[in-house]
């Protein structure tokens, strides 16, 4: 049981901590992503139009 | 009521923007790839925030809680291998990789591709069988989440489901993928804020070490070892992981994403990234749950585990974590973790409407025009097919959602419903992919006697999740290679995965 709580615990800190990192990169870097595809998806639009 | 006005004031300012952004989506709609894929144009980093924001949903809370409640830490186990298999899927791109490269808009459209076209008809059906009747409990399980933190009277149940739907078939039928794609990134901050705020909280105030000596006292060994508990257990395990590498590679809202990126190599970066957000999706929910025992878990005993019990009222396992946000968060925090919980509901409802009725008019509705002969459907009358489909999945959805109660466990509900297609389709797309020797004959054994294997086990046999996913994962593999042996051999312009790229017809 001992064995078990360790790896738990080891492995919700690192859960934990990526899920948190991963949140401040995706939203510092997805706007620009996400204007991007906008851009393309206009451009894309106006070709076939 | 536990609401303030100034918990009111976010969650109605969350509603309002997240609309008026949603709507935008549609001047971004030229053709049915736009509004089903996006036009292709998903980048590595929006791409992880909307698969994200598809697979985490105040559905995912309220389960994997519930898994918590009852089980302990051994619930980890669910969640630590649903993010290890999707780790391994992005490293090596297994089957995402392929699908991405055959530039498709569904899951049942493969079908079509290396069968048949009346084996993606039938894969069709079975898909969006399997995926709207797992989407079925949605709505009553969010409803109830959210009447109980907002403290709204439950009469109104009913009433809330219906603005949550309503606001969601909005922005999904007008604006497609598009109008998805730009809710689910505001959705996705504002919903791991949440879950990151109440983690915090919920550790805080039930105490990491009340939290392991309630586990200890209430559950024993069990409560942290999967392997001993009778509810988990090695079969559990292996189906968990059979079951994890089909939902990552063929439920049609994930492979949606995958299909909606700028290239194999893009879907593969997302797939590895979500597999860590993948972790604690599952985890951190499960701690709320425990921290819910801890805190409440005082009344009677049911399978050795005590009922909540929440100001004198004994609750369901289910609802012990909604009540616990009520009691603890204040005012202020409570209005952000609801506009997040809300958030959370809005991004995974859409992405699902979407995917069901895509399935519903790509792979149902425009092939059996086909078969009756009928002449091809222009772009725009494609799109309003599209549109109707997921008005019909969305009336569908209120109506099932609130008659039905699923039994026992929600998460093992969710996962034998997916599994009515996904042994058969998992099957299909591997065999399909990697196995020259595969044929329309063992295609349609599989997906059959994958939906048997799942069907009649569970609903009528009222076998164990565990015995029925093996069963339907076994059968469905069975009838691949049986018929693929004694039927006739693939034609050689499909047996090459290249030549069935050039084969492909959408743009």
């Amino acid at each position: 049981m001992r064995y078990w709580l360790w790896f738990w615990t080891v492995s919700l800190v690192i859960a934990g901590t990526s899920f948190a990192a991963i949140t401040v990169v995706v939203t510092l870097r997805g706007f620009a992503d996400l204007r991007e595809m906008l851009k393309r998806l206009l451009q894309q639009k106006d070709r076939e139009s | 009521m536990n609401f303030t006005i100034l918990d009111w004031a976010i969650v109605s300012g969350y509603l309002v923007v997240s609309l008026a952004v949603g709507l935008l989506g549609k001047k971004y709609i030229g053709n049915v790839t736009h509004y089903l894929v996006a036009g292709r144009e998903l980048g590595t980093y929006i791409g992880i925030a909307t698969l994200a924001a598809t697979e985490i949903g105040t559905i995912t809370f309220m389960y994997n809680a519930e898994l918590g409640y009852k089980y302990g830490f051994s619930a980890f186990a669910a969640a630590l291998i649903s993010g290890f298999v999707m780790i391994i899927i992005g490293r090596t791109g297994l089957v995402i990789s392929r699908l991405r490269q055959l530039k498709l808009m569904t899951v049942p459209e493969f079908f079509e591709v290396k069968y048949s076209r009346g084996l993606r008809l039938v894969t069709g059906v079975l898909v969006a069988l399997g995926g709207i009747l797992n989407m079925g409990v949605f709505l009553k399980i969010e409803g109830e989440f959210l009447t109980i933190v907002s403290g709204i009277n439950a009469k109104y149940l009913i009433a809330v489901m219906t603005v949550i739907l309503v606001l969601e078939l909005l922005y999904t039928v007008l604006g497609g993928m598009v109008a998805v794609v730009i809710t689910d990134f505001i959705q996705y901050v504002l919903l791991s804020v949440a879950t990151i705020l109440v983690s915090v909280y919920a550790v805080h105030h039930a105490g990491w070490a009340n939290i392991i000596h309630k586990v200890s006292v209430t559950m024993g060994a069990p409560g942290f070892n999967p392997i001993a508990n009778p509810k988990f257990g090695v079969t559990f395990i292996v189906w968990q992981i059979l079951l994890w590498f089909s939902i990552h590679t063929c439920w049609q809202t994930t492979a949606m994403r995958m299909f909606s990126t700028k290239s194999p190599e893009t879907s593969k970066r997302v797939m590895t990234w979500t597999g860590f957000i993948f972790l604690g999706r599952g985890m951190l929910p499960m701690l709320w749950g425990i921290a819910a025992l801890t805190l409440f878990g005082v009344g009677a005993l049911e399978k050795g585990v005590p009922l909540p019990v929440v100001n004198g009222v004994t609750l369901a396992p289910i609802d012990a974590m909604p009540a616990m946000l009520a009691s603890m968060l204040g005012p202020g925090v409570k209005g952000i973790v609801i506009a997040g919980m809300l958030a959370a509901t809005m991004s995974v409802n859409s992405s699902y409407l979407l995917g069901w009725s895509a399935v519903i008019s790509q792979d149902v509705i425009l092939p059996t025009r086909q078969v009756m002969g009928k002449p091809p459907l222009s772009t725009r009358g494609q799109i309003w097919v599209n549109r109707l489909a997921n008005l019909f999945v969305g009336l569908f959805l209120m109506f099932w959602g609130l008659y039905y109660t699923p039994p026992g466990a929600i998460y093992l509900y969710l996962n034998i419903t997916g599994t009515i297609f996904l042994a058969g389709a998992f099957v299909c797309v591997v065999g399909g992919l990697y196995w020259k020797r595969v044929n329309t004959t063992g295609g349609y054994l599989a997906m059959l006697m994958g939906a048997a294997g799942a069907i009649i086990p569970f609903f009528f046999l009222h076998w164990s999740e565990n015995v029925t996913g093996f069963a339907a994962f076994g059968l469905a593999a069975t009838g691949l290679v049986v018929g693929s042996l004694i039927g006739s051999p693939t034609p050689t312009n499909k047996q090459d995965p290249s030549s069935l790229v050039s084969a492909t017809r959408t743009p």
